[in-house]
């Protein structure tokens, strides 16, 4: 009896652990290929043929998700006849002919313009699980094609990644097209370049409020560095600090309620807090060394700032509740613009080093330094997208500064300012 | 009048968003995420009044009078007070700073009447921000030496321009240490 | 109704037979055992993370001799050497005839003329930062175009010498389970759990900007069929990232035909994650 309950006990482990045996085990540690292959089909008319939509959406869509590093495109000329043909519910789409041609998400759309008015349809499929992962109808005016395609552009990414791309917000800038340096405005690909100001004198370095569609921006119109804020759609322009010597580097806190700020009303640069109505709330600094350049931690608990209280200018870290300030880089001799991603995960910086900037990324605990430029020119001024993926900055090269973007780990650069004219001080939206 | 329009405009604007959900709920799309369509309808009716906003409302152009037509003496007074240089990343006043500004002070002090803007400059190398800082720190050191030399506090005041008023746009070198500087204006 | 503590308990004991207590001891004793045996603390067991199969025989990739190094397939070890030999040399015979696998070819059959003329039609931009991005993408597209092909040779290579391995080379154990766990399983199988993986990998697609975190990992077991059909596949262990695991899924969907027999109806235990994109 005894020896026949161990039996079976035993019997009962052997098989378990045996029926685990036989199966094969197999460990992929990498994909195949990092890139998904997409294919992108020509948008369709629903209507009379507009050859120039249809185009302008392709560009846009596949400017901006081959910026996104995630796809690879299918080649259009091995397309078959299913991309030629409007059906766009999953039901219609010939998914074995995408297959065949490896693809295994396929972006199908149409248009029509019905009066002044442009309807715009368009889907995502995956071809493996035969099924469609976005769609939408976009109506808009006759010239919003682009403005659709990049809607869709951030809903593609949405729809694959969880996380909404950036190519339907804005970049804030600093221009001097006009003589003078002054505040534009203009998409993320450098489209649509919008003057807001006509201050004649000089504009500085904006930032967006995190909440409705809002700049801070430094400007000498009245004579000395002041703060001021503006509202894009309405065009409204109000003074926030003009208090005496710098009111510089404004930058809203994550919640929008309050802003950082350099003033040097007591003749020293020091951070202070704002409320929105102005008002001081706080003072963060208190050394007789240049403290300028705030940049918020996402949580609104602390913030990165440029200071040379130890000689040459590094990035500090100061903690809002305690004052408590920690220095977060050591290399090179000369490390200035910090700004925290989105995801609070890393600080970008540019830094000297061989006689030039270039733009770092940094945990903010100071380990795992990263540079991300190379090549000619001073890179200056890193500013996250909003969903982190990207990084705006300024390259001054050749005495002519322009706007560049890049992905966050320093691939897929590329210009975005257009030629002929110094633009600098990239600031970039929240999600338009 | 303005509010007017702005009124009629809104009205408008609201009519047509009507307009468009209502249409865009009738086409059903035959996909499961048909909810989604009528969303992104939305999405872009917000956006079309955002851009006729940027269009029509463009920025009042609030031109500053610049100069008034007194003052001549006092411009050329000011014309003989010397600009001073500074070395790199530094707004220790040098000995050949120091011995300017004592010229510079005495005209200062024979023109009591005479109010003056001590600029401070920088090259347009580094952070624009950090150099706006540094360029006050060089104002604010002129000027309190100019003070130390007996030149009345209420004769001075001071601003920075950090990088961003350069005398020499070459890039070079030379053209560096001519940015790097402070100088006297006549103050407004 | 009213007993005392003791009188139940001797009540209980009256009940069953004397032995009763005893086998109870013991019962408990097995069970207590019984956590010890899984862990392999009673008897010798490989380390269940790492099994030998992985660490052996499957780190290579599609192997052509998969008994390369083992000591008790060293007397055949010379055939296979020999028989591989002339391998290098039919090869640009062999590839031409039995055409291998039906998704390669028939792109440039159904399309042959109108790519040249369909390729500059849609290109004239008006805007120059368009032109430059066509410019970009032309040269990406041709780029895909060749890897496309690229991954069909190689997958259409490795059916091919697989055939000529499978073909060619005789099972030393009559039965032997394909793959098994000692490590000792014949050559056919290990060739074919190498063919699974690497065929599984080709078709897995996913890009690190899906998601900032590399640290996913996800564990499927799949059945094949003889004939190299998934019969049935199951979730072991989700990596919690949906855009990691739709990727797993669609590359599965992906393998439902290995495109080759596998001889015996097969369980693997697939392993998904992405160590070799770390740093």
């Amino acid at each position: 009896m005894k020896n026949g309950r161990l039996f079976l006990v035993i019997v009962a482990l052997l098989l378990t652990s045996l029926s685990s045996a036989w199966a094969v085990k197999i460990e992929i540690s990498a994909p195949g290929e990092q890139e998904i292959p997409l294919a992108l089909t020509s948008f369709l008319p629903m209507g009379p043929i507009k050859p120039e939509i249809a185009q302008e959406i392709d560009a846009v869509l596949e400017a901006d998700l081959s910026l996104s590093g995630l796809f690879s495109l299918v080649d259009r000329g091995a397309f078959l006849s299913d991309a030629e043909s409007l059906g766009l519910s999953s039901v219609q789409v010939d998914f074995a002919q995408w297959k065949l041609l490896g693809a295994e998400a396929v972006i199908k759309g149409g248009y029509r313009v019905e009066g002044d008015r442009l309807i715009i349809e368009a889907r995502l499929f995956d071809v493996v699980a035969r099924r469609m992962l976005t769609g939408r109808r976009y109506i808009g005016k006759l010239d919003e094609a682009r403005r659709i395609a990049h809607t869709f552009a951030d809903q593609v990414l949405l729809s694959l990644t969880g996380t909404k791309g950036p190519f339907s917000s804005r970049i804030a800038y600093i221009s001097n097209r006009t003589g003078k340096k002054e505040l534009y405005l203009m998409e993320v690909d450098g489209h649509a370049p919008v003057r807001l100001t006509s201050h004649r004198k000089i504009v500085l370095n904006p930032d967006f409020s995190p909440v409705g569609k809002e700049l801070l921006f430094t400007s000498y119109k009245n004579g000395n560095p002041d703060l001021f804020r503006k509202e894009i759609y309405t065009g409204r322009e109000s003074r926030l600090s003009h208090r005496k010597g710098l009111n510089i580097g404004g930058r809203y806190s994550p919640d929008g309620r309050e802003v950082a700020v350099t003033l040097s009303k007591d003749k020293n640069s020091e951070l202070y807090l704002l409320g929105t109505d102005g008002t001081i709330h706080k003072r963060l600094t208190n050394h007789w060394g240049i403290d300028v350049d705030p940049s918020w931690s996402p949580a609104g608990n602390e913030i990165a700032f440029v200071s040379d209280r130890r000689g040459n200018p590094h990035v500090y870290i100061v903690k809002l509740d305690s004052l408590e300030v920690r220095r977060l880089t050591f290399d090179g001799k000369y490390n200035a613009t910090p700004a925290w991603s989105p995801d609070g995960k890393r600080i970008a910086f540019s830094r000297l080093e061989d006689k030039r900037f270039d733009i770092y990324t940094i945990k903010p605990d100071g380990t795992d330094q990263r540079r991300l430029t190379f090549g000619p020119g001073n890179k200056e001024h890193p500013r996250w997208s909003p969903d982190g993926r990207f990084l705006v900055y300024s390259l001054d090269h050749n005495n002519e500064k322009s706007i560049y973007l890049m992905r966050a780990d320093g691939t897929g650069t590329r210009r975005i300012s257009a030629p002929g004219g110094d633009d600098s001080h990239p600031a970039w939206s929240g999600h338009w | 009048m303005q509010s007017m329009t702005l009124t009629r405009m809104f009205i408008l604007f609201a009519l047509v968003t009507l307009l468009a959900t209502g249409c865009a709920k009738k086409a059903a799309m035959d996909d499961s995420q048909a909810a989604g369509g009528t969303q992104a309808v939305e999405e872009t009716q917000m956006q079309e009044q955002q851009i006729s906003s940027v269009e029509e409302q463009a920025v009042s152009d609030v031109a500053v009078a610049e100069t008034e037509p007194a003052m001549m003496e006092a411009e050329t007074l000011v014309r003989k007070l010397t600009r001073i240089h500074f070395e790199y990343d530094q707004y220790v006043l040098t000995k050949a700073a120091q011995d300017t500004l004592y010229a510079n002070a005495q005209l200062l002090k024979a023109a009591p009447a005479l109010k003056v803007v001590v600029e401070g400059h920088c090259d347009e190398r580094g952070s624009d921000e950090y150099n706006l800082a540094l360029g006050e720190k060089r104002a604010l050191a002129t000027r309190n030496y100019l003070i130390s030399l007996g030149v009345p506090m209420d004769q001075l005041s001071t601003i920075s321009y950090g990088e961003e008023v350069p005398l020499d746009m070459g890039g070079t070198e030379e053209a560096w240490s001519k940015n790097r500087r402070a100088e006297f204006t006549l103050q407004r | 109704m009213k007993l005392s503590k003791k009188q139940n308990w001797q009540r209980l004991h009256s009940r069953f037979e004397p032995g009763f207590m005893r086998m109870l001891l013991l019962s408990v004793a097995i069970h207590v055992l019984l956590p010890a045996f899984y862990t392999g603390l009673l008897y010798f067991s490989p380390p269940k993370e790492k099994p030998p199969v992985y660490r052996v025989n499957l780190v290579n990739k599609p192997v052509k001799n998969p008994q390369a190094g083992r000591p008790e397939a060293s007397q055949k070890k010379q055939e296979t050497v020999k028989k591989t030999q002339p391998k290098a040399s039919p090869k640009p015979v062999v590839k031409p005839k039995p055409k291998p696998a039906p998704k390669p070819k028939p792109k440039p059959v159904v399309k042959p003329k109108p790519k040249p003329v369909a390729k500059p039609k849609p290109k004239p931009a008006p805007k120059p930062t368009v032109s430059k991005a066509d410019e970009q993408s032309l040269a990406q597209k041709i780029d895909a175009m060749r890897r496309q092909k690229e991954r069909e040779d190689r997958i259409a290579k490795l059916k091919e010498d697989l055939a000529r391995e499978r073909d060619k080379v005789v099972s030393p154990v009559v039965d032997a389970p394909v793959g098994e766990i000692t490590g000792k399983g014949d050559e056919e199988g290990i060739a074919f759990a190498s063919y699974v993986k690497a065929y599984i990998t080709e078709q897995w697609r996913y890009s690190p900007y899906l998601g900032n975190n590399l640290n996913l990992e996800a564990v499927w077991v799949l059945v094949y069929s003889a004939e190299g059909q998934l019969v049935h596949k199951k979730v072991i262990a989700k990596s919690g990232n949906r855009a990691f695991d739709d990727s797993l899924l669609r590359a599965i969907l992906k393998s439902q035909d290995l495109g080759r027999e596998l001889g015996e109806k097969t369980e693997f235990e697939v392993t998904f994650n992405l160590r070799e994109m770390q740093n």
